[in-house]
């Protein structure tokens, strides 16, 4: 099992969830956070601190989002490791507000 | 609708005790989370407990008490009310009573809620009071708490939250990121503040993995080492003469004790490489400061309990104490000023009582112990021996006995359950309010009640009310309220709790224990040990009057101890199964097999639930090294047979370099019903006792495996 950065986060990128990962498993690009499956431990502490819903854990995750397993799997290998927040990406609260969170 | 959070702790038998928030909306709790303010829980909880909501509203609770309808084992029950259930155990207690007196029956539980008023003692007054065969529950630390007795004594040790200013860390048997994964945080920081991490473990864990150096070790030689460690440092003059001299005893004998244990030796049986032994030593003995976590498998093998009393001896050779962060981390919960007399209430008891301990269970039930009068009534709360205690096949045939009268209070119908004549229903965490103390941290914690409980499920507390009723006992104290004793169980006039009130922890739902903060808290700078020396023992003063369990894990019963003669040194007991001691039996088992916890699982907790077993795999596990599967030609996934002259179960190969060659991994947790073959690992594990404590030797165990 892993827990799973999905859509929500694509053009929002708040990255809570880095502060509150205690293994360092998210990575970072330019527009979003994937989790490296390998180093997750399941703690599941990143799926609440997510203002916008974006991580869920694997088993849960809705059939047509479960592409976002190999996503997050691939581009944790080729992204950095991020260890501190970064800023929102902009218009990330607008964003927010029109996914209704 | 209204929306409300509720502030209450992890039940679970865990170190961290984590702070949860529950988020109930129109009385049904729709969610929980890590409390973000709690400064060990920090906003995460884990696998076993992020869906605690899950565990509460699963479709296979029960909700009614039950009456066995079928043949014992069957599962097949019906509903009846409490009434009929509680009458039912009334009158055959009584009978069993009159007919071979109180002995005849047997309470059984653990930590199944650790809960200080529904948990470890929550049963022992009712069993004391009527003269019921005392259980001595050795499941977890015994050998641990008994050798830590016998060197520092009862000491919190390290504050875990000190691990921060620590320069040498070394995890002895702990798989922190799966079994302990609050305490991770602190460990990282001091590795990023130029910190390094040993991991010594059999397995690369995931803790391992993130470690600077891990260091496998054949299972059950770890005292080869840490003897080894002390003849490096004693050899090379690595010890802190100033601190041995004031504030430790026995040097001199130790050190003569150590002078046989040469790193060579300790490579003979631990497998580790002479000079990986001899840095080890050198590094942990000249790095300021340093500091050692045990995790419970340390003691589960034939010598566990001299295991721990040789990495006890550590600290103290080296004045590790005299600095924050530095010396030993076992279990903090001898800070919490908790009340066990009254929780247990010894002095109901009658004067010679019979003690039988949790893992003869089995035999206990078959009459192989002989055991005269038999056991007669069973009566299981917060445990599921049927999954999780040795001799699998004897408890089976023990719990079948038609004779005997199986109550089981729970949440499923466990593998334990599905033998009872009753069932009774009990309510989850966030059903019932509760006191907490830690074994891994330093908070006191409170638990609200979330919501009304399900059904007719009653708590511990409310279920021994009921029964302590109908088994006519009138003495006013088994009849408290959950407030009541909740005030009770903890000594407030104790240090530690000044300036503290009932109240402010109920409010906020955890506080820190008044003892100095972490970062100013080195407990054995000036020695101070809760010894009877007042020193760290080398040399045991109380190892003279033999092997003994702590008396909190026999319902406050001191009498019929083990009492075997100890010898006062730390001194090394190979295990008694592996292909040194036992070469005739290894040439037929070839493999040590240890089973560990399961990332996913709270031993046996959550074997039954989708979401863990969706992370652990429906079905049991074993992991294998690579060179060992391909000499029997097994390929990962492959169904497998794992068998000893115990018994065997099937299993799916995992093929791994992660587990050092000779060595088998099957994680415990999984319920016979989930077994293609209805065994569990613990069909296989031994009923020998580890020298101290009377611990189980479950990492100290050949066998071999098969294509199934």
């Amino acid at each position: 099992m892993t827990y799973v950065v999905t859509d929500n986060c694509r053009g929002c990128r708040y990255t809570e969830c880095v502060t509150v990962c205690p293994v360092e498993c998210f990575h970072v690009d330019d527009t979003m956070t994937y989790i490296d499956p390998e180093n997750c431990i399941d703690c599941g502490g990143c799926a609440p601190a997510c203002p916008v819903g974006a991580i869920e854990p694997d088993y849960r995750l809705a059939a047509d989002k479960k592409f976002w397993i190999d996503v997050n799997r691939k581009r944790a290998t080729e992204t950095p490791v991020i260890s501190a927040r970064l800023p929102p990406l902009p218009g990330a609260d607008e964003r927010k507000v029109a996914l209704g969170r | 609708m209204a929306r409300t959070t509720v502030v209450g702790a992890c039940p679970h038998d865990c170190p961290d005790t984590c702070s949860i928030l529950t988020t109930v909306e129109d009385g049904k709790a729709i969610a929980v989370r890590g409390n973000p303010d709690h400064p060990f829980t920090r906003g995460r909880l884990c696998v076993k407990v992020n869906n605690y909501e899950e565990r509460v509203y699963s479709d296979k609770r029960i909700l009614h008490p039950l009456k066995r309808v079928g043949p014992k084992g069957s599962g097949q029950f019906q509903r009846i009310s409490w009434d009929e259930a509680v009458e039912t155990i009334a009158s055959r207690w009584t009978s069993v009573i009159a007919e071979h007196g109180a002995q005849a029956i047997l309470p059984y539980s653990y930590l199944g809620t650790q809960g200080i008023i529904n948990g470890l003692n929550v049963g022992d007054p009712l069993f004391n009071k009527l003269g019921a065969t005392v259980l001595e529950r050795t499941f977890c630390d015994s050998a641990s708490c008994t050798a830590y007795m016998m060197t520092i004594g009862h000491t919190p040790g390290v504050d875990p939250e000190s691990f921060v200013h620590s320069k040498y860390i070394i995890l002895w048997a702990c798989n922190t990121l799966s079994t302990n994964s609050h305490h991770w945080p602190f460990i990282e920081q001091a590795k990023k503040a130029g910190a390094k991490l040993v991991v010594i473990d059999p397995v690369r864990t995931r803790t391992a993995r993130l470690a600077d150096w891990h260091i496998p070790i054949r299972p059950g030689t770890d005292a080869a080492l840490a003897l080894a460690m002390i003849h490096v440092i004693i050899r090379e003059n690595l010890v802190d003469r100033d601190y041995i001299d004031k504030y430790t005893v026995g040097y001199d004998e130790l050190a003569e004790r150590a002078s046989g244990y040469t790193p060579e030796f300790a490579s003979q049986e631990t497998g580790i490489p002479v000079d990986d032994i001899i840095k080890l030593a050198r590094e942990y003995a000249t790095t300021t400061p340093a500091v050692v976590r045990i995790g419970v498998a340390v003691e589960r093998h034939a010598g566990g309990g001299q295991t721990v009393r040789a990495i006890a001896c550590l600290p103290g050779l080296i004045g590790a104490w005299k600095h924050v962060g530095g010396g030993l981390l076992q279990l903090p919960i001898w800070a919490f000023p908790v009340r066990w007399d009254v929780l247990m209430r010894p002095e109901l008891q009658p004067e010679k009582m019979r003690v039988l301990n949790s893992w003869r269970l089995g035999p206990a039930l078959t009459g192989e112990l002989g055991f005269d009068p038999p056991i007669k009534a069973l009566f299981v709360y917060n445990a599921n021996p049927m999954a999780m205690v040795t001799e699998q096949g004897k408890l089976e045939t023990g719990l079948a006995r038609e004779d005997l009268f199986t109550v089981v209070s729970e949440h499923f119908l466990t593998d334990t359950a599905r033998y009872a004549d009753i069932v009774l229903p009990a309510t989850t965490q966030l059903e019932q309010k509760d006191i907490m103390f830690s074994w891994g941290h330093l908070y006191l914690s409170y638990n609200n009640k979330a919501i009304e409980p399900l059904g007719e499920t009653v708590s511990n507390t409310e279920l021994f009310r009921r029964l302590a009723r109908a088994m006519g006992i009138t003495d006013p104290t088994f009849f408290r309220s959950d407030d009541e004793i909740i005030e009770s169980s903890l000594d407030w006039s104790n240090p530690v709790l000044q300036g503290i009130t009932l109240g402010d922890v109920m409010a906020k739902g955890y506080v820190r224990l008044n003892m100095p903060a972490p970062a100013d808290w080195a407990p054995h700078r000036e020695g101070n040990f809760p010894t009877a020396s007042g020193k760290c023992e080398f040399k045991s003063t109380i190892a003279g009057g033999g092997n003994f369990v702590v008396p909190l894990f026999r319902q406050g019963y001191n009498g019929d101890q083990d009492a075997a003669p100890v010898d006062p040194l730390p001194h090394y007991i190979p295990p008694n199964e592996n292909a040194r001691t036992a070469p005739a039996l290894a040439t037929r088992y070839p493999l040590s097999l240890i089973s560990p916890k399961s990332h996913a699982f709270l031993n046996s907790n959550y074997g039954n639930l989708p979401a863990q077993t969706a992370q652990a795999g429906e079905e049991q596990a074993v992991l294998l090294n690579p060179g060992d599967a391909a000499q029997r030609g097994i390929v990962a996934g492959a169904p497998i047979r794992v068998f000893n002259d115990r018994g065997s179960f099937e299993a799916f190969a995992t093929v791994s370099p992660d587990i050092m060659p000779g060595v088998v991994v099957a994680p415990s947790g999984y319920w016979q019903r989930s077994n293609r073959k209805g065994a569990t690992v613990h069909v296989l594990t031994p009923p020998a006792f580890a020298d101290l404590g009377r611990a189980p030797t479950f990492s100290d165990i050949l066998v071999q495996v098969s294509g199934a």
